[in-house]
């Protein structure tokens, strides 16, 4: 997790942004339940403040993979108020799967070509 | 020892709504996880600023993100949610394709082809049609303005999901209008008894289909919107004090 974190984090933002569906469903899998802002903690934490997911992208991020059915919802009363948490769903965790292997794949086809020596 | 860190007061999470609304997020399901991560942020910033005052640590966080507030947010979910209720109209007329419906919608388009292949239902028939759904859509207008004043008067929470579910049928209303133009302009006739066969057949499955997603629209999903609010708000029941 933190290997690819740090490589996305150097990265320009928008390599970076195609990406933040990916780093989500990966966190929650890992993580189980967790709230929007735990998540822009947990990658600041893992990328040691070399990433930090913009607010006004991760909630449209969430939302669409609660709509498009990967993740669930869940409301908890913390304190005096309402905390809304996300977890994985089966379905979530397929795609996941496939996310995380095109962005392997990605990673090895960028590796070929800044250093075309290591692939020999 | 070191202090206790300050924490957000119950007055200042009603502080948050109405910063919330003023910045355009009207419905409660929205406001209620900005108000959360807003809390949140701005107890971490008084974990090492504890000086700092409420107000200028939630302009702090407010400006992360970014120049545009909440709206992307908003426009976001608008169009997450949206996506949610196409699937849930399509899981519901595909069942009117699986059996025990089908028999009945396929009675039905059959039914509507004999109708139309008689030649009885011409342009006056259309217009009739559409003029009664169109008095139709008037009427739930009108109902659903006053459900949506009453409610502000006795500060009922919106929901989005919900707004979308209980009005978003009313459009519907309007959907026979193209059959009218496609009868007049395509078939260059009134007389569906000397149109081509396919074209009688695409006629009755259309007529159909469109019958179809009205009722699921206006009927199915309003009747079952308890259920689907509360698959989509957990919170709903939280807050059913409203």
């Amino acid at each position: 997790m933190y290997i690819y974190l740090r490589i996305l984090g150097m990265s320009t933002s928008s390599l970076y942004r195609g990406s933040l569906t990916t780093i989500l469903l990966k966190l929650l899998e890992e993580h189980g339940k967790m709230y929007g802002y735990e998540i822009t903690q947990k990658v600041k934490e893992l990328t040691q403040g070399d990433l930090v997911i913009k607010e006004g992208a991760l909630y449209p991020s969430l939302h669409k993979l609660e709509a498009s059915g990967f993740l669930t919802v869940r409301a908890q009363r913390v304190d005096n108020r309402i905390r809304k948490y996300y977890e994985i769903t089966p379905q979530g965790k397929e795609e996941k799967t496939s996310r995380l292997a095109e962005l392997d794949e990605f990673l090895a086809n960028m590796q070929r070509i800044i250093n075309p020596k290591l692939s020999y | 020892m070191k202090p206790e860190p300050q924490k957000i007061t119950a007055s200042q999470i009603e502080e948050l709504y109405t910063f919330t609304r003023k910045h355009f997020v009207e419905h409660y399901d929205l406001q209620t996880e900005l108000v959360d991560h807003l809390s949140m942020a701005i107890e971490k910033q008084w974990e090492t600023q504890p000086q700092l005052s409420f107000e200028k640590a939630l302009q702090i966080e407010f400006k992360k993100f970014g120049v545009f507030g909440f709206m992307e947010v908003v426009e976001e979910r608008q169009k997450a949610l949206s996506k949610k209720y196409s699937k849930l109209i399509w899981r519901h007329f595909i069942d009117f394709f699986k059996l025990p419906k089908i028999i009945l919608t396929l009675t039905a388009i059959i039914a509507a082809f004999f109708i139309l292949r008689t030649g009885v239902v011409n342009e006056i028939w259309f217009g009739v049609i559409i003029l009664v759904l169109f008095v139709i859509a008037l009427v739930e207008l009108i109902i659903t303005s006053r459900k949506r004043i009453k409610a502000q008067k006795t500060g009922r929470k919106k929901w989005m999901f919900e707004e979308m579910l209980t009005t978003a049928g009313m459009g519907t209303n309007f959907s026979f209008v193209p059959f009218y133009f496609f009868q007049s302009i395509f078939l260059h006739t009134d007389d569906l008894s000397i149109a081509p066969l396919w074209m009688v057949g695409l006629l009755s499955f259309l007529f159909v289909g469109l019958l179809l997603v009205m009722y699921i629209m206006q009927v199915e999903i309003p009747k079952k919107a308890h259920q689907y609010l509360l698959e989509t708000y957990p919170e709903y029941e939280l807050v059913a004090s409203n």
